[in-house]
């Protein structure tokens, strides 16, 4: 990669996002291409919660359908059952997976990767099982008639119904969430974790509590998943227990997989070709979790560190700097 | 409210989940690999031996041997795939396979069998044994020694054989078993296919019950989840102990407190046991016994 100087790289950057921002107008604008490209911005920003986790802690959480069902029944009730407007909802959404979270974070504290996905994964059944059979959740039926989004303050407007008007809410959504995500992985928190992961001992060496470590990743993840939710369940206008089904966990999975570890584009491009698949080129309900399931089994049995680690042009040392729990400095930390 | 009835019911239901546990015990003690697969190869299992009766229109007991094949034949293409990931003991990747291989399952399924329920008809679940109050059919008492002679075989082979010595060894040490001469890939071989053979044979005991979907993997196991994580963390026949205590928990729990909740507790009661005592997880060589 070649060094790009900090002002034209911010250009480039900006450049990017804008053109981003036009991609439905450039792919055509019809109905489809906008509500196939809200639904990759959206899952992709869901994708980003277990990303943080996955790729910088090196623990795999199975609960992260969880904290987005969480964030988007939220917003359905906040909006439908007490009439608040998006933004109570969205600072609703927030603070019950931050609760949820630290609730799970105190349970898995002292689990590591093969008991803390075992734990998580019981964690996201019984949050399923609750919302299933509790009316305040809606039960089985789920919660109907979410209103569309309304984000207007004060004299300015900000209101989306569906498809064309959705996308500007959808991507900026998208956008903020990458550059969190680029801000967490250089800040201390960020540097800590991946310590943490890489070099438990190192970690402890150096005066830093993988426990309070691993928390706090968990908490700043748990919000992000729960913002997806959130906007989703605008775009969807009902919440249901459907939102807890494997499909989304091994779509999150496949998509943080698929392009490789700590590649900060990876969960956006791996969501945009797995839901482009289901949009433009089907193979009806079944055989879409067919292929879905094939590109989470090929890509993990054939090249585990995602395609990336194909690409012959990536900086030397990257590679080792993504081994996750193949390490084995880490693994007899707890073998 | 017949409590006997439902401690009865609870035996039955215990059986269940443990046969349908077994294979997947193995799995976590062997191999040291959690298989969120399980359920869709209990629903393969189930709707194989369906079609296998409607197609040939051979009676049952046939239809069971057919979907055992079927069912050892994916616990080895399983292995197959996982070949790479169980030697590099990438205990999370392989975790995470597995997911996708049962929407692969899932998918496959909808695609050959339809997406209407069907019912696998078995002639023992008309006939049924009344002793006094009580009351069971035919098929859960078949279910039930079926279960019991599952797990002494099991015993007996992993306890009294060369093979079931090697497995054990494996379980303790795969690369110091490799030294020892012993082809490590074919003991895992072995475990897989036991795996597929196991929950496909219990599944031909277990879904005449009920009508069978391609979508029922899911729900139909997650009981078995808790048994194979409970009881396969100390033993094969832990997880018989661990099925039948889950059977007459959720049987008493579901009629005497609530049904809607029964999984909600059962999943709590894991959770905390594994919060609790984490490190039971990895001292799993002792399987066996």
């Amino acid at each position: 990669m070649s060094p790009l100087r900090p002002m034209s790289r911010l250009a480039g950057v900006i450049a990017l996002a804008v053109a981003g921002f036009f991609l439905p107008r450039i792919l055509g604008g019809s109905t489809s291409v906008y509500d196939t490209l809200v639904v990759i911005a959206i899952f992709s920003a869901m994708s980003y919660g277990l990303d943080i986790l996955l790729s910088d802690l090196g623990e795999i959480s199975l609960a992260h359908t969880a904290f987005f069902a969480t964030g988007a029944y939220a917003a359905a009730i906040l909006t439908v059952r007490y009439g608040q407007n998006a933004w109570v909802a969205m600072v609703g959404a927030v603070l019950s997976s931050l609760a949820l979270a630290l609730v799970l974070g105190a349970i898995t504290l002292r689990t590591r990767e093969f008991a803390f996905s075992l734990v998580t994964y019981a964690a996201a059944i019984v949050c399923m099982n609750v919302a299933s059979n509790w009316d305040f959740l809606g039960g089985s039926d789920g919660i109907v008639g979410v209103p569309p989004l309304d984000l207007s303050i004060g004299p300015l407007t900000l209101t989306a119904g569906q498809s064309a008007e959705f996308w500007p809410f959808a991507y900026v959504l998208l956008l903020l969430t990458l550059y969190f995500v680029h801000r967490f992985r250089r800040s201390s928190l960020g540097q800590a974790a991946l310590m943490v992961h890489m070099n438990p001992r190192l970690a402890a060496m150096c005066g830093l509590d993988a426990n309070r470590v691993r928390l706090q990743v968990f908490l700043v993840s748990a919000p992000i998943s729960a913002l997806a939710g959130w906007l989703y369940a605008f775009q969807r206008s009902y919440v249901g227990t459907d939102l807890f089904e494997a499909y989304f966990l091994v779509l999150m999975l496949t998509a943080v997989i698929i392009a490789g570890r700590r590649v900060l584009l990876g969960p956006l491009l791996g969501t945009a070709l797995l839901m482009s698949q289901k949009s433009f080129a089907s193979l009806g309900a079944y055989g879409d979790k067919l292929v879905l399931g094939a590109i989470l089994v090929a890509v993990l049995c054939y090249s585990p560190q995602g395609l990336a680690a194909l690409w012959p042009r990536r900086r030397a040392g990257a590679a080792d700097a993504e081994t996750p729990s193949s390490n084995p400095s880490v693994r007899s930390q707890h073998g | 409210m017949n409590v006997l009835q439902q401690v009865v019911n609870g035996i039955i239901i215990g059986h269940a989940y443990a046969l349908v546990a077994v294979g997947w015990t193995m799995l976590l003690g062997a191999a040291r690999l959690v298989n969120f697969g399980h359920g869709q190869m209990y629903m393969v299992g189930a709707f194989v031996a369906w079609w296998f009766m409607k197609t040939t229109g051979l009676p049952y007991p046939v239809a069971v041997l057919a979907a055992i094949v079927v069912g050892a034949l994916i616990g080895a293409v399983l292995q197959r795939l996982l070949m790479k990931l169980t030697l590099a003991r990438d205990l999370v990747s392989l975790m995470i396979v597995t997911l996708g291989f049962g929407q692969m399952l899932e998918g496959a399924a909808g695609l050959a069998f339809g997406p209407k329920p069907q019912t696998l008809s078995s002639p023992f679940q008309a006939m049924s044994l009344r002793f006094g109050p009580i009351w069971f059919t035919v098929q859960d008492a078949i279910l039930v020694v079926a279960t019991i002679a599952v797990f002494l075989a099991l015993r007996y082979v992993l306890n009294a054989t060369k093979f079931g010595t090697a497995i054990r060894m494996v379980a303790e040490d795969p690369p110091l078993t490799r030294l020892g001469g012993i082809d490590v890939s074919r003991v895992y071989m072995g475990i897989f296919a036991f795996e597929g053979a196991a929950v496909a044979f219990a599944a031909t005991l277990v879904a005449p019950r009920t009508p069978i979907l391609t979508s029922m993997g899911f729900d139909q196991v997650v009981m078995t989840f808790v048994v194979v994580v409970l009881g396969g963390i100390g033993s094969v026949a832990g997880s018989y102990a661990a099925g039948l205590c889950l059977g007459l928990f959720t049987a008493l729990f579901g009629a005497l407190v609530s049904p809607a909740y029964t999984t909600a507790a059962v999943f709590a009661l894991l959770i905390a046991v594994m919060a609790l005592r984490p490190g039971q997880l990895a001292a799993s060589a002792n399987f066996a016994r």
